[in-house]
């Protein structure tokens, strides 16, 4: 198991060598020396060379990018272009807040999308509104979703807040009530997807002989669904919260945009809108990370939930 | 296998294509001509109002259609040409070709669909054609893992060891014999592809990445609604679920073969 662990941590090294030096030298060929974006488009060459000299953008890609590397390693990712803050403390802030939305967001669509998919009783109502509620999730997009929620709760009803964020310390009321809208949007989505992979899944598992065996013992429909159809059919779900996870490092775009939170992906939007390079190679940086970490993440719960299965 | 499901999506997407073709005659103003009735409210000239430049929406959401369609056939038709020799040569050489391409894909996959052509799109710039390019480039990787699944019984298939008995080479083989085994699969992957590009492009148009105005355009109408949702939710509301629509008639076609 470990052993497992070390050499997939191991793989990620090079992995997020690869893609940051892809994006790296692809950014600079296709957008300009950095220098010029900072100026804007009036600056004077020279004043242009001042800048490349200064921050050392006139040295070969190469060495640069060693350089980046070199500092990335001992947690120094530069300063952004546009604020001059350092990247770390312009990016720190946000993490907490993508982290807290994607979580609960994701948490919430599973344990919802395992729940309504196992439920035996009414099946025969419930089920037309649990894949009504799977084809909007994944269908309607994240934007079209959030926006007729804001129509409907915050401009017709007034209930709810329709954009902004405030954190913890300024009241748990007022936390949560931003709270709600953004979480729903983005669990929408993966409440589809989660509940196609654990549908599928639990159809297999339906027709295996224990179920039937189970049935036959007498024990009652809903017992047979959520003791035993229900642990075995639940493991391709874990592996897609990890999945989901980890894409969602990098925060959650279109959500966090369209609701004005302070969030990862909010940030990310806005350096690439501004073309903040050290901005954006620490956020994609940060997406490979989290995508080998919760991947790794989701094959160790796998073996904790089933031990019949070791990853080699 | 002909469900309701597949029949509600055929109609769905009859209509879209009836938009995109019909346009000029189903249309009752010109998207691009706008008025001095700025923002008006939804009456029986303008059924959905009209934009913050007098522009007609019902109009604008009609020939918005064409925009989504050709950026939708246009990826997963890109994200085919790439995907299906990647996973059709995996899949049949297998080894060290095999392993390879899979680690590929598999990197591809786990990463954020979105971002990927959110940053690749601020690079190359956003233009239709680009934006097709993006797409298809960002999704090919799932329709190689699917093809390559796909491959792999028809591998071991008796009909192929026998075109392999009277010599055929592999270029033929994959092209006569494992190729038209994968078509059903494929042909359903394309439709869940379309559905899939229709739904990226509207959201990176709605960050401000979409095609450049004043080309009708779902994502970048709802967008620019969006301001103005108290006084005309229509204007928002309205090219969204346009969106909703169409993504979800090609999204019920493709998914009924799985």
């Amino acid at each position: 198991m470990l052993t497992i662990i070390v050499r997939r941590l191991l793989l990620a090294i090079p992995t997020m060598i690869a893609l940051t030096a892809l994006l790296f030298f692809t950014l600079t060929a296709l957008l300009g020396s950095p220098a010029a974006v900072m100026l804007g488009q009036d600056a004077s060459p020279d004043a242009i060379q001042a800048l490349n000299a200064r921050y050392g953008f006139d040295r070969p890609l190469y060495i640069q990018y060693f350089d980046w590397i070199a500092s990335a390693a001992r947690g120094d990712f530069g300063r952004s272009h546009t604020t001059q803050q350092s990247v770390a403390s312009t990016i720190l802030p946000c993490v907490p807040v993508t982290l807290e939305l994607a979580a609960i967001a994701i948490l919430l669509a599973a344990l919802a999308a395992v729940f309504t998919n196992t439920l035996p009783a009414g099946r025969a109502i419930l089920g037309p509104v649990v894949l009504g509620a799977n084809l909007i999730g994944i269908t309607v997009p994240n934007f079209m979703l959030g926006i007729s929620l804001i129509f409907v709760f915050s401009v017709a009803l007034g209930w709810l807040p329709s954009t902004g964020w405030t954190p913890w310390s300024s009241g748990l009321v007022e936390h949560v009530k931003h709270m709600i809208l953004p979480v729903v949007t983005l669990s929408a989505y993966y409440f589809g997807v989660f509940s196609i992979v654990y549908r599928a899944e639990l159809r297999d598992v339906e027709k295996r002989l224990f179920i039937q065996a189970a049935r036959a013992k007498g024990i009652s429909r809903s017992r047979v669904a959520f003791r035993h159809a229900l642990p075995n059919a639940i493991l391709p779900v874990i592996t897609f919260v990890g999945l989901s996870m980890g894409q969602l490092t990098g925060g959650a775009v279109v959500t966090e945009t369209l609701f004005s939170m302070p969030g990862t992906g909010r940030l990310l939007v806005s350096s690439i809108g501004s073309h903040d390079f050290p901005v954006m190679l620490a956020i994609a940086m940060m997406i490979v990370v989290g995508v080998v970490l919760m991947n790794l993440l989701a094959d160790i719960a796998y073996t904790v939930a089933n031990p019949q299965i070791r990853i080699d | 296998m002909s469900s309701p499901r597949r029949i509600v999506g055929l109609a769905l997407i009859a209509l879209i294509l009836a938009c995109a073709v019909l346009a000029p005659w189903l249309a009752p103003y010109d998207p691009l001509r706008s008025s001095v009735a700025f923002l008006s409210p939804p009456s029986s000239a303008n059924w959905l109002g009209t934009d913050e430049l007098g522009r007609d929406v019902l109009s604008r959401v009609i020939y918005g259609a064409r925009t989504s369609l050709v950026i939708g056939f246009g990826a997963a038709l890109v994200a085919l040409l790439i995907g299906a020799p990647v996973g059709l040569i995996a899949g049949y050489t297998g080894g060290r070709v095999d392993m390879v391409s899979v680690v590929l894909i598999d990197l591809f996959v786990s990463l954020p669909g979105l971002v990927l052509a959110l940053v690749i799109t601020v690079m190359v710039g956003p233009s239709l054609q680009n934006l097709v390019l993006v797409l298809g480039f960002v999704m090919w990787p799932s329709v190689a893992r699917l093809i390559r699944g796909q491959v792999l019984p028809i591998r071991e298939a008796t009909f192929v060891e026998a075109a392999r008995a009277v010599g055929g080479s592999p270029a033929w083989i994959i092209g006569q014999h494992i190729w038209p085994n994968t078509m059903r699969v494929v042909a359903a992957q394309f439709a869940v592809t379309v559905s899939f590009a229709i739904f990226t492009s509207s959201s990176l148009s709605f960050l401000g990445l979409g095609i450049p105005p004043p080309t009708p355009d779902w994502g970048g109408m709802v967008r620019a609604g969006y301001d103005f949702l108290a006084i005309n939710p229509l204007l928002s509301l309205g090219p969204g679920a346009a969106v909703g629509v169409t993504v979800l008639g090609f999204y019920l076609v493709g998914s009924t073969v799985e």
